[in-house]
């Protein structure tokens, strides 16, 4: 598929400090990408390089196959974006804030402003001034301004700040009728992990300026720890016989057994039959599949964020 | 150049419906109003008799009359009005920086040069404007006050003058906008402005030789609101002022084109 967002050893330094180290990312057509680190990990230094507003130190960006530069100025009529916090001039209203947009972008149709007020439900606030504005709603704003154009390409960082969980769900389902239905190519970056796991397609961790790893919804699923948790009334029975069975049973919790083996977890129903049948039926059976924080930690090396 | 009508619309915009443009209309047609007020009080000593400081002031500005008047008026835009015209500028560019807007232009159809140049537009236009405000309110407070010496001969040869020594403040503002990026905000270039007021007060008055050279002295000397004594200007006067407006305009645009923009 046609690659919409790459990167070739793209290295950002500001002094001695590596903010982001040789990072190869591409991004296929359609693709909902979410890029994931904490804070200072180099997400924001990459989208910022990404949408040309600071100069790698090496290597190149590349977005819908032309290189990123300042003076490129053609490059961005396909391509929306969101950095950080997004703020808008003050003294403007919402509707005056999207107009400078849409001007800025060639827009010839004025009901581009309607048509993207009523997409991001902003027409309550359409008259009143961008420093009056709820952080949630100055979202909603800057959301507005990266997507007036219909752009092919949308580069997104925490686009979920500030709002709401109705909100949140809100653009997640709006993102992701954009990559399915319109093919619109989407960089997301976030540290909500949860949220990020329901809606993208692939997934890049970055930590320290390097990525780590990248993975597909797939691999993410096949990648991520999953175990068969047990209860029964006699668990050391049981354990005994399940190891018998040539299960590995990798300990005894106080509450329930747990089973690594992807025999077990694969066919957890043949499981239940042999415990029933010797005489240990389970009070409890479930498959407990590793989150995507969890993950996240497990890769990055460290556990809740405490090396 | 492409996008530039667009710019130029978008920053009319926002100086338009910024309060900052009211308060520096308010603050110009004031300075303008006090000078009438000076005048009067010079005019009528008594009624300052016990105040030392007012009574400093205005025996400051010598002779009542329109020449003297006219005199005050170019060495106000030549000194208020770098520091307001300078403030203009520091707010056009650097309001993106602390506003924290300048995301907003930076990856768009519209090339970044056609956004500066706008914005140059627009600052040049509201100093003229000020500059406007500051002739004719002051020249309104100076009838007011009824002086002698008045002609509309003496009116028309100040007016050619303010005008010039507007347009040359206004021409040392581009350094300015470039401070303004480097600063990502107002500190630095009114830092900057601060800092050239003062180099010029001393360099000036340290080597008086200099001041033909030194382009933040030259708007004054062309008004004649140094002095009659003062240093005449030649044509390397106009070019050394042209060339530090066509610098900073040339180092703002290479700021904006080529700097990393956090």
């Amino acid at each position: 598929m046609e690659k919409i967002i790459e990167t070739n050893h793209l290295t950002k330094k500001f002094g001695k400090f590596t903010a982001v180290d040789d990072i190869n990312l591409c991004v296929r057509k359609g693709e909902i990408y979410g890029f994931l680190g904490l804070n200072g990990a180099g997400k924001t230094t990459t989208i910022r390089m990404l949408t040309g507003m600071i100069r790698p130190t090496a290597g190149t960006a590349y977005l819908n196959g032309q290189k990123v530069t300042a003076g490129n100025s053609h490059l961005w009529e396909k391509v929306g974006y969101l950095v950080e916090v997004p703020y808008s001039y003050p003294d403007l209203t919402v509707r005056e804030n999207l107009e400078i947009i849409r001007r800025l972008r060639f827009l010839p149709d004025d009901s581009t402003v309607d048509a993207i007020i009523e997409k991001l439900q902003l027409g309550q606030y359409l008259d009143r001034l961008a420093k009056n504005l709820s952080l949630g709603n100055a979202q909603r704003l800057g959301l507005a301004k990266a997507l007036i154009h219909n752009p092919d390409i949308l580069i997104l960082d925490e686009p979920a700040n500030g709002l709401d969980p109705a909100g949140i769900v809100e653009i997640r389902e709006l993102l992701r009728d954009l990559a399915l239905n319109r093919g619109v190519t989407v960089f997301i970056s976030s540290h909500i992990l949860g949220e990020i796991s329901r809606f993208a397609t692939r997934i890049g961790i970055i930590h320290e300026g390097r990525l780590l790893r990248e993975s597909d919804s797939a691999e993410l699923e096949r990648l991520r720890r999953r175990s068969l948790h047990l209860n029964m009334t006699d668990k050391d029975g049981a354990k005994s016989f399940l190891e018998e069975k040539g299960f590995s049973v990798s300990g005894v919790k106080e509450e329930f057994l747990e089973i690594t083996d992807r025999n077990a977890i694969n066919d957890p129903g043949r499981v239940n039959a042999m415990l029933v049948q010797a005489g240990f039926p389970p009070t409890m059976l479930k498959i407990e599949e590793e989150d995507l924080e969890s993950y996240f930690f497990r890769v990055i090396g460290r556990n809740g964020g405490v090396q | 150049m492409k996008g530039f009508s667009v710019a130029l619309w978008t920053e009319s915009l926002k100086a338009w419906r910024s309060i900052i443009l009211r308060i520096t209309v308010v603050i110009f047609a004031f300075m303008a109003g006090m000078m009438g007020l000076f005048v009067y009080l010079a005019q009528h000593p008594e009624l300052i008799s016990n105040s030392v400081v007012l009574s400093t002031k205005t025996s400051m500005l010598g002779k009542a009359d329109w020449p003297t008047y006219f005199i005050l008026l170019y060495q106000i835009v030549a000194m208020v009005g770098l520091i307001g015209f300078g403030f203009v500028f520091s707010w056009i560019y650097g309001r993106e920086y602390s506003d924290r807007t300048v995301k907003d232009l930076l990856a768009l159809p519209v090339p970044r040069s056609a956004i500066v140049v706008a914005k140059l537009c627009v600052a040049t236009v509201w100093c003229i404007l000020l500059s406007v405000i500051l002739f004719i309110v002051g020249t309104a407070a100076g009838k007011l006050v009824n002086m002698d010496g008045w002609s509309v001969a003496l009116a028309w040869q100040a007016c050619r003058i303010f005008s010039g020594t507007a347009l040359m403040t206004i021409v040392l503002c581009t350094p300015v906008a470039f401070f303004a990026g480097y600063g990502r905000g107002f500190l630095v270039p009114i830092g900057y402005l601060i800092s050239i007021m003062i180099i010029t007060q001393f360099a000036v008055s340290a080597i008086p030789v200099i001041a033909p050279y030194f382009p933040w002295a030259i708007p004054a000397l062309y008004s004649g609101a140094a002095g009659p004594d003062a240093a005449q200007l030649g044509a390397i006067s106009y070019i050394i002022l042209i060339s530090t407006g066509i610098l900073g305009l040339a180092g703002t645009l290479l700021w904006w084109r080529y700097a990393d923009q956090m």
